[in-house]
């Protein structure tokens, strides 16, 4: 079978339109379409960790806030027993109170220095405590129901003397530190 | 036989030309790839589509859990300083030194010829985790030295029960020109004063309060 020239111009220009085709098809339809899927698939291998990351930070907080009231509920404790207001204002009655309530009259608390605590929402006051005439053994008891019960005091310094005109009785200082909030 | 003269041959020679035309049987066969291709763009595109499609689902169920998750974050941060605190709080209140056992510990020591005139107390730097105890007294002997001595051995081994190291020391001791009458007897004394260097224990001691009556 023999081509004319007619055909041979023919089939030519039908190559290159062939050609002109497959290369539009390839370019514009089924390229883009290819890298969009790409796209898609790289965004959904991403999404995915990023959503399981989501849905297990959810979980752990939801945890952790389950736990949290029993972990923090010392701290509230704490914080619930700090009587509001000015420490100047409410300790050194407190002070009185404690003391009077096991027989001691006398007793004066000053405030020494006042600094801001490590802990956030907190600052620490140093008072002294001055007791003129107290027994050896009440003042034991004292300081022993104080370190029990103020969970936020700490006794630092403890000076007792013995009175010249009774020896019976001493003149106590106490220096304590509270942790007060700020 | 008969004659058969075909009249035609040349119109059918023309017709099988015509479909033997390489020409039209390559624009066939192209025409049948053109219809495979666009029957895989078609099945493409509705790949496609579904990926897109599970895509968009997963963005939406990002962007609908993704601020709750920060929110979360937020949150944890939050209650894990709550709980830092409350641990570093508590840490705080156990690791606190009572002096209360401290003084029980003098009162149940000092014997009756021994008078306490004053007792120091104070808490060292929390570097250096020791503690200063200072006791000044008068003691009253045959031999005034030797009970002071007593008094400082019997303390130190009654605290080293509950601290790490204690390191007793006398800072004075003198002898006085006093004289004591204990149970009829004129007995001379000697003043003193002892250091009680506490290396604290961990965790602190418990309080029981003091049950004995202090001689000072």
């Amino acid at each position: 079978m023999k081509l004319d020239q007619e055909q041979i111009k023919r089939l030519f220009l039908s190559l290159l339109l062939l050609c002109a085709l497959l290369y539009g098809y390839f370019a514009y339809l089924l390229g883009p379409l290819q890298q969009s899927v790409v796209a898609a698939n790289n965004g959904i291998n991403s999404t995915i960790p990023a959503i399981s990351d989501d849905k297990k930070q959810i979980a752990t907080t939801a945890d952790l806030e389950s736990k949290a009231p029993k972990a923090t509920a010392f701290l509230t404790a704490i914080k619930n027993s700090i009587p509001d207001g000015e420490p100047i204002a409410w300790f050194p009655p407190k002070m009185a109170d404690f003391f009077k309530a096991r027989g001691i009259d006398k007793c004066t608390t000053n405030i020494v220095s006042e600094s801001p605590d490590t802990m956030p929402g907190f600052k620490r006051i140093v008072w002294t405590i001055d007791v003129p005439k107290i027994g050896f053994v009440p003042l034991g008891m004292a300081i022993s129901t104080l370190e029990n019960t103020e969970p936020l005091m700490t006794v630092t310094n403890v000076s007792i003397e013995a009175m010249r005109e009774d020896a019976e009785y001493q003149h106590a200082t106490l220096t304590v530190t509270t942790l007060v909030k700020s | 036989m008969p004659l058969h003269v075909n009249l035609y041959h040349e119109v059918q020679a023309q017709e099988r030309a015509r479909q033997r035309d390489p020409l039209r049987l390559g624009m066939l066969g192209l025409l049948v790839i053109a219809i495979g291709f666009v029957v895989y763009y078609v099945i493409a595109v509705g790949s496609a589509h579904t990926v897109a499609s599970q895509y968009a689902a997963l963005q939406s169920e990002y962007s609908r859990l993704d601020p709750k998750a920060q929110a979360a974050k937020a949150r944890e941060a939050e209650l894990n300083d709550s709980i830092s605190a409350s641990d570093t709080m508590m840490k705080e209140v156990d690791g606190r030194f009572y002096w209360a056992p401290v003084l029980d510990q003098i009162l149940q020591t000092v014997p009756l010829n021994v008078q306490l005139t004053q007792v120091g107390a104070s808490l060292g730097s929390p570097a250096s985790g020791t503690n200063v105890l200072t006791i000044t007294g008068i003691s009253s002997a045959s031999e005034p030295r030797k009970a002071a001595e007593q008094l400082r051995t019997a303390l130190a081994a009654r605290l080293g029960k509950q601290f790490k190291n204690v390191n007793a020391f006398f800072k004075t001791l003198d002898d006085s020109d006093e004289v004591v009458v204990l149970n009829g007897a004129r007995l001379p004394t000697a003043t003193f004063t002892i250091e009680f260097d506490l290396k604290v224990n961990d965790p602190a001691l418990d309080t029981p309060p003091p049950t004995r009556h202090a001689k000072t």
